[in-house]
């Protein structure tokens, strides 16, 4: 457990499944060496395979004991998909268009089918994932070199680059098979919720683009955060899968809202929910039903009084409110640390732990400072 | 020169079955310069061929489900082993039968390297105190050289390079300039696996870096013999090890991708002596590692159950779950007689980590002790020699039958 801990909550309720957020993590960071393939974050359709396909089908995480499960390792050309690409300049030699391999599998290969009959009571709602940045990560407890770790001042996890040996059993671990393989170089890669913009005061990528604002990030422990107001206070942001026993720090607005079904006849089914509870009680465990109490509850009170502390959170006025970052307080450790204010406060990603000082590979600005600081 | 006779004898030792005192290689002596000697040279006429058997790792289990299926009835491998030393240098060829040439592929995730790797202990005064076998101990340091077969790989942290990795579709480039780019970018990647390691334990190991220890290792499938062959070549002295010895403990592992091999899932061999012929000394360490102890196997198994090891430690398949303490089933294939006899009596003085602490929380395999590992085993000095003896023997037959 780290002394504090960052946390992102998702609203399900506003996700239009645009893929601002996974278009602006790509060209961030996983749109080169290796990581074409790989989404840290993605929007998938639930129900649905899920990205890599069938997920929640592979293993990781923990039994009620404590013990992290076995796993399965996804493929990359039939879980993930290979990220294929067109023969644009082919096309001025009157070539037709061709894509370079053979699509047969991807991210969203399913989008928009869900479940159920049309129109009846067919069915589905968006699921956006990052890494969930656990408390107890299966990754991290997978891990025969302790290549992985939790940052102390906010819990994010990365991998030591300099420790990992491109084993895999992180991936077998984590049940959200949120930490991917990168075959170039040989080394396993996830989501570092955008730290280095996090130092700095700014949110995540994927948060920032949300054309939705379904994200809000801030500290657990703040309790003037929205996301401590939307987790502890309202207990309507559940995490997912919690089952897997990793203490997920990404939680979920439950989608409460979705049309009524017809019967066979075309009419309406009153009082009827297209989105089974079954359904999110196996995403979200057996607080759904308390959290999506809250939330018809808060609506109501919103639409007969015009109040609601929880309903005004939800719409989600303005950015600055949305992300509570607290630079000051990464720039505080920094100085605890005698770092430069602008350089990461942990450089265990790139310097390991366990790595002698001759060992190791500098990276801090240290010979930028030597030669008179600014250049 | 070794002579037929003794090489008959270290090929007999090394099934374990005489209570003689030979090494297990001889290392011969050479003038030639051996910085650099790959599986091609002609030295490799010379050198005698030893059997160094070598057993699937089963003292952990990884938690990959499907490889854990295909690895779950492993038999023990028989390579070969010669060596060659001078001055500075000395150079091993291990040669072990694998049906499969597995390489680490730029586009997957799921393809794993053959491959293999040698160990060589920081210090080896007391041959009965010996780094753990599996990457060495807390205050007894391994040096591990590893060559894998892998396709093109580009290092992260290079030489910060960074107008070189960009995705070639994000450059401006077009045509013959898009083609030297592309050919700049093949030439920054390395397919020669071969690292360097400093260890003190699992999860310990940390990559040398530094190049302050100089090695040289190749790799070669022979297709007529399905095998492998792969050379290392080390400097006998650095700042890690000095082998400037009459005789020096050296452990061997493969790999085999076709089994997703990697890490842990792995056939080792235990530590096995080598003499440097003509030099003085080592033969403590050849007795320390040739010779079986004169205990009782069968009075060791009843030891064994009277003292209810198989509570913690898993033995058959059917006993205590893998995840409670070191599984022993191939125990006697990877230990010595001198590492068994100290866990036994001080089994806290060479700790297997294990897991994560955090992966099997109900069961530590030791506690921490102001930062110092204390195992959770208890300590079984109490027991009268012989019966100590005994449990060693049996421990030492434990082990897969050779493939």
């Amino acid at each position: 457990m780290s002394k504090r801990q960052l946390a992102m909550v998702m609203d399900l309720n506003k996700c239009i499944g645009c893929q601002t957020c996974t278009v602006a993590c790509k060209t961030q960071w996983t749109n080169r060496n290796g990581r074409e393939y790989m989404y840290w974050n993605n929007v998938e359709t639930y129900p649905g395979t899920g990205y890599p396909k069938n997920w929640m089908d592979l293993g990781g995480g923990f039994d009620a004991a404590g013990d992290l499960q076995p796993g399965v390792i996804p493929n990359l050309e039939a879980d993930y998909g290979v990220p294929w690409d067109y023969n644009y300049d082919a096309l001025a030699g009157g070539a037709s268009f061709e894509p370079n391999v053979e699509p047969t599998w991807g991210p969203n290969w399913d989008e928009d089918e869900g479940d159920g009959v049309f129109p009846q009571d067919n069915y589905f709602f968006y699921l956006p994932r990052i890494c969930n940045h656990c408390t107890n990560p299966g990754c991290l407890s997978a891990c025969p070199r302790d290549a992985i770790f939790k940052r102390e001042e906010d819990g994010v996890v990365l991998v030591d680059l300099d420790r990992c040996q491109g084993y895999r059993y992180c991936i077998a671990g984590c049940p959200y098979k949120k930490i991917y393989f990168n075959p170039k170089i040989s080394k396993s890669e996830k989501c570092i919720l955008c730290f280095p913009r996090v130092e700095q005061g700014l949110p995540p990528a994927c948060a920032q683009q949300c054309v939705g604002r379904i994200r809000f990030v801030g500290f657990l422990d703040d309790e003037e955060s929205q996301v401590y107001k939307l987790v502890h206070k309202y207990k309507v942001a559940l995490g997912l899968r919690s089952d897997y026993g990793t203490q997920p720090n990404v939680y979920y607005v439950p989608p409460t809202e979705s049309p009524v079904k017809f019967d066979a006849n075309g009419k309406i089914i009153e009082g009827s929910d297209r989105i089974p509870v079954e359904e999110l009680e196996k995403l979200f465990g057996p607080e759904v039903h308390d959290a999506i109490a809250t939330l018809k509850a808060e609506m109501k009170k919103r639409k007969e009084t015009g109040e609601s502390e929880l309903m005004d959170l939800l719409i989600a006025y303005q950015h600055a409110d949305m992300f509570r970052l607290d630079n000051t307080y990464y720039q505080n450790v920094a100085k605890e640390k005698g770092l430069n204010p602008l350089a990461p406060v942990d450089t265990r990603y790139i310097a390991g732990k366990y790595t002698k000082t001759a060992h190791r590979i500098n990276f801090t600005h240290d010979a930028a400072a030597a030669a008179g600081g600014h250049h | 020169m070794k002579t037929i006779a003794t090489t008959l004898l270290s090929a007999v030792l090394a099934s374990g079955s005489l209570w003689g005192a030979d090494a297990a290689v001889t290392a011969l002596k050479v003038n030639s310069d051996l910085s650099t000697v790959s599986y091609a040279s002609d030295l490799w006429k010379k050198a005698t061929f030893s059997p160094v058997l070598l057993y699937p790792q089963t003292t952990i289990r990884m938690n990959d489900k499907k490889a854990n299926a295909m690895n779950a009835h492993n038999k023990a491998k028989k390579a070969m082993v010669a060596a060659l030393y001078n001055q500075e240098n000395i150079v091993f060829m291990i040669r072990w039968p694998d049906n499969t040439v597995n390489v680490q592929k730029g586009m997957s995730t799921t393809s794993y390297a053959d491959g293999f790797a040698v160990q060589f202990a920081g210090n080896f005064s007391d041959p009965n105190a010996l780094p753990y076998i599996g990457m060495g101990s807390e205050g007894r340091p391994v040096v591990l050289h590893l060559q894998k077969v892998a396709k093109d790989i580009y290092e992260p942290n290079g030489n910060g390079d960074v107008a070189h990795q960009v995705n070639r579709n994000q450059t401006d480039l077009f045509g013959k300039e898009l083609a030297a780019f592309d050919k700049k970018v093949a030439s920054l990647g390395s397919s020669d696996y071969e690292r360097s390691f400093v260890s003190e334990g699992f999860r310990s190991m940390t990559e040398i870096k530094d190049g302050s220890n100089h090695s040289y290792a190749r790799i070669h499938y022979l297709q007529n013999k399905k095998s492998w062959e792969g050379t290392l070549s080390r400097a006998l002295k650095d700042d890690y090890v000095n082998l400037n010895a009459g005789a020096i403990p050296v452990a061997f592992a493969v790999w085999d991708g076709e089994k997703m091999g990697r890490d842990g899932l792995k056939h080792l061999s235990a530590w096995v002596s080598v003499k440097l012929q003509g030099m003085q000394g080592g033969e403590a360490l050849i007795k320390a590692l040739d010779t079986k102890l004169t205990g009782d196997p069968k009075a060791g198994k009843a030891a064994v159950a009277a003292n209810g090891c198989v509570g913690c430690h898993q033995i058959e398949d059917s006993d205590a779950p893998n995840l409670m303490g070191p599984s022993l089933r191939n125990v006697g294939g990877y230990s010595t007689a001198g590492y068994l006899k100290e866990s036994l009596l001080k089994p806290s003085a060479a700790i297997v980590p294990g897991y994560n602490r955090n992966a099997h929380s109900a069961y530590p395999w030791y506690t921490l002790d102001k930062g110092v590992r204390v195992s959770t085993m208890t300590d079984f000095s109490w027991l009268d020699e012989k019966t100590q003896n005994d449990i060693v023997a049996y421990l030492q037959t434990l082990k897969a039958e050779v493939e």
